[in-house]
């Protein structure tokens, strides 16, 4: 078992991972509110990564993560759309709102 | 009942006896029975309502576990025969939770590892964003154990500062 330190390695070769073999690929997440502790874990039976968390920061970035396992799980493995209609939302918007002020 | 055993000596070594723990009668409670091997099988809106109740149980002592998987829900044996007969497979989200505590007499699915009290839901594509939304409500509501960032310390110190020079700012303004 590899507790991965950075978050985004850890979602990274975790889709990475539940691509590869979308079959036998799971998440879980262990949740222990007497510890304030956050273990997510996504495996294929063969490999297995995990991050460890107690930061509030953390639950923000998993619940984003949540929705790409979702949308990867029920459409299918070869759907790029949903990281990427995720992140230009994200960066859409703040490019409309820049320079909007007329000198 | 503390003491070594005497091992039997017309045996291989391999053979040794070992102790069985004593049980005392609360752990033989929680053992789990048959019927722990149950998983019951629920409609989105109450599994997002005994999921939020497993939270609210498990604030002084427990874990709650939730998997996500792709799953047909049907059988290997009969996936092979649907992809040999050239019907696609509509897989769908298999959502399991549980906290490891107390046992469920409903049978609906039966499962080989040890989960004691889960509960499971099949998503289609259509409940998506709805259960999504929800489910991040969920989550987002009872993880408050969570530590916050420590920033905030710091953000308090620098507003104290910019509000001192908001204060400075507008009697200049006034006299210009």
């Amino acid at each position: 078992m590899v507790y991965i330190s950075s978050w985004d390695e850890f979602a990274e070769r975790s889709i990475q991972l539940f691509r590869a073999d979308p079959q036998s690929s799971r998440y879980v997440m262990k949740y222990r509110h007497c510890d304030g502790k956050l273990v997510l874990k996504v495996t294929d039976n063969r490999e297995c990564l995990k991050f460890k968390t107690d930061q509030a920061q953390d639950a923000r970035k998993m619940e984003k993560l949540n929705n790409i396992f979702f949308t990867l799980m029920a459409r299918g493995p070869d759907v790029d759309i949903s990281e990427v209609s995720g992140k230009e939302q994200s960066e859409a918007q703040p490019t409309k709102k820049g320079r909007g002020r007329k000198q | 009942m503390v003491g070594s055993l005497a091992q039997p000596t017309h045996l291989p070594p391999y053979f040794k006896l070992r102790k069985v723990s004593s049980k005392s009668a609360r752990e033989r409670e929680r053992e789990p029975s048959l019927f722990a091997f149950a998983m019951v099988l629920l409609q989105p809106d109450p599994f997002l309502n005994e999921l939020t109740s497993m939270y609210e149980r498990t604030t002084e002592r427990g874990s709650v576990w939730v998997t996500l998987k792709r799953s047909s829900m049907k059988s290997k044996a009969k996936r092979n025969k649907m992809t040999s007969a050239g019907e696609t497979i509509e897989y769908r989200c298999l959502v399991r939770a549980t906290d490891g505590k107390k046992t469920i007499s409903t049978v609906m699915e039966c499962q080989s590892k040890l989960v004691l009290l889960s509960f499971e839901y099949k998503l289609s594509a259509k409940d998506h964003l709805r259960f999504q939304a929800s489910y991040a409500t969920i989550l987002k509501a009872h993880m408050s154990a969570l530590k916050k960032r420590e920033r905030r310390d710091k953000k308090k110190a620098g507003d104290g500062q910019t509000k001192q020079e908001d204060l400075k700012k507008p009697p200049k303004k006034s006299s210009s």
